[in-house]
């Protein structure tokens, strides 16, 4: 029988064996690797926020609130966590406005273009967001800024348009980089959705816009919330965007983050404002899912 | 159609058009603009010259960080798919339990931000005096990139089909040579799609390596953040351009790996 020839104990044997056959094992290394250098790390980061930790010993005795009341009585704090909502917010709904028939439309053409729409948008996924955000400082830049530049040439105006180093640099840049990470899964539901269902809305008399409207919008619900809540809080904590096209004096909650850290140095505050900027995050995609979530159960007891 | 659907339509198509031509023009203006003869940056770019790319490679100092990089990115691609590739396994065909929750703590990391897990390593290097460094870069970046490819790897394992592996053994082939022969070459394609994403990942990628990157041994990623701020010459263009040029080979090796459509979710 096969049984003797069977190498059982052989190194490859086992090793194979080990891969395709049960147990918890092969996860190991990935789950220690973890363990040491994902979930350690954090929960120091978060220790900083509490206590002093000198050459890797927590001092006793110096547990204390004292950095995040500091913090969140700071009137900046509150000035600066409203911006990064308000940024994110906007940059959020506008990806959402844009994304959307894109999306929907992939779901319409022929083979060529629907390849076409997933290059366009994969691509700017591979390219780094610094390349993607420089792209916007040569865009709206001042006098050899594109839109300047061709504006002046056209006569239409005389004196460059201050675009950069505003909200509107920030939310536009945002908006762009940000629109692979809505159209991806607005795409996905919307390929995989029902169309017995619109011929039959269509069949019945209804219109192509009440069809859409009435059947179409409500199952790509799930897409809706998937991608609304990923750019938000993609949005919300990035750091590099609000940087380069906000200027040297805008800040966001990020930004914050980043100038503790590495500019200023002060550990504390910055673990502290870490901790903030991730469970405000977190919070907001519950808020977003469970928004999501009502709107759903509203649109299905609708029909 | 009635004539609200004919606006509709063509708001509709408008719409996805511009966000279509939103997508790519500013990567086309970069590239336009990177083969300017002139000194400063314009549109439209006068002339046409690779003198910037000249430029470019006669950079010490670029041609450095661009070696650092290509280092980090290839230890990270390594490690994330050593790791990656055997957990997948294990998250897939494995019967144990509390799997659901395996599988939720190996994919974590992609739950948050690259600063975030950028900053933490920092911070718990500083406990063993372990300071900013190519190591601590790549070991952040293997934390950051393990996601994907677990999540790839197991995409593909989820469809492959076990009764193939069933009638290898049932034929009298070894665990081994059924791994080998079978299993392997089916999964392979979801690697090789895997390791190129991590690796254009860990290339590119700015939020993790500033904070975990050496002032001296500066990644390229680091290396252009600080060019884009003081730096207004189209040499900076130059280098985004070779980036992008980088990132297209990249989605040609997922396109032929494991298919755009497969890379969508």
């Amino acid at each position: 029988m096969t049984a003797a020839a069977r190498p059982a104990n052989t190194f490859g044997g086992g090793f194979a064996r080990m891969l395709s056959r049960g147990g918890l094992w092969p996860a190991l290394p990935a789950i220690v690797f973890l363990t040491v250098f994902f979930a350690m790390p954090l929960a120091v980061l978060f220790a900083f926020g509490f206590v002093t930790i000198e050459r890797g010993v927590v001092q006793p005795g110096t547990f204390t609130f004292q950095y995040f009341i500091d913090t969140l009585s700071d009137d900046l704090f509150w000035k600066v966590w409203w911006r990064s909502f308000w940024v994110g917010t906007v940059s959020t709904v506008l990806c959402l406005f844009l994304a959307y028939p894109l999306a929907y439309v992939y779901t319409l053409v022929g083979r060529f273009w629907q390849t076409v729409i997933l290059v366009v948008t994969i691509s700017p996924l591979l390219t780094s967001a610094l390349v993607r955000t420089y792209a916007w400082l040569v865009i709206l830049g001042g006098r050899r800024g594109v839109i300047n530049s061709m504006l002046i040439e056209l006569d239409l105006i005389e004196r460059p348009i201050r675009f950069l180093f505003s909200d509107f640099a920030v939310i536009v840049g945002m908006t762009q980089i940000h629109l692979p990470f809505m159209i991806l899964p607005l795409i996905t539901v919307l390929s995989a959705r029902d169309r017995t269902l619109e011929q039959a809305s269509l069949g019945l008399g209804a219109s192509r816009t009440e069809t859409f409207f009435r059947v179409v919008l409500p199952v790509s619900l799930p897409g809706i919330v998937a991608g609304f809540a990923l750019v938000f809080a993609i949005s919300y904590t990035n750091f590099i965007i609000p940087q380069l096209l906000g200027g040297g004096n805008y800040t966001t909650l990020a930004v914050r983050v980043y100038e503790f850290i590495v500019v200023i140095l002060d550990w504390n505050k910055g673990a502290v404002l870490a901790f903030l900027l991730l469970a405000s995050c977190f919070l907001f995609v519950l808020g977003i899912t469970y928004l999501g979530n009502l709107a759903m159960r509203w649109s299905e007891a609708d029909r | 159609m009635g004539a609200v659907d004919w606006v509709g339509a063509v708001v509709l198509g408008c719409v996805a058009c511009f966000t279509l031509l939103l997508l790519i023009m500013p990567s086309v203006i970069v590239v336009a603009i990177s083969f300017t003869e002139k000194e400063y940056i314009g549109f439209p770019p006068e002339g046409f010259s690779f003198r910037w790319f000249v430029e470019l490679l006669g950079r010490d100092q670029i041609i450095e960080s661009a070696v650092t990089s290509l280092r980090i990115a290839s230890f990270t691609t390594v490690f994330a798919l050593l790791l990656g590739v055997s957990a997948a396994f294990a998250l897939v065909r494995g019967r144990f339990p509390g799997r659901m929750a395996v599988t939720a703590f190996v994919v974590a990391p992609q739950m948050l931000p690259g600063m975030v897990i950028g900053i933490a390593i920092l911070f718990f290097g500083a406990y063993f005096a372990f300071y900013q460094s190519d190591a601590m870069v790549i070991i952040a970046m293997t934390v950051f990139c393990l996601p994907f490819a677990v999540r790839l790897v197991m995409a593909r394992l989820a469809v492959l089909d076990p009764t193939l592996d069933e009638a290898s053994v049932g034929l009298g082939a070894t665990k081994s040579q059924t791994f080998l022969r079978i299993t392997m070459p089916q999964v392979m394609p979801a690697v090789i799609g895997a390791g190129a994403f991590v690796f254009i990942e860990a290339f590119d990628n700015i939020t993790v390596a500033l904070f975990t990157s050496s002032p001296r041994g500066r990644p390229l990623s680091v290396e252009l953040y600080n060019l884009v701020q003081f730096d207004s010459s189209p040499i900076v263009a130059a280098l985004s351009s070779l980036e992008i040029l980088f990132a297209l080979l990249i989605m040609i090796v997922l396109a032929r790996s494991i298919g755009l459509d497969r890379l969508r979710t």
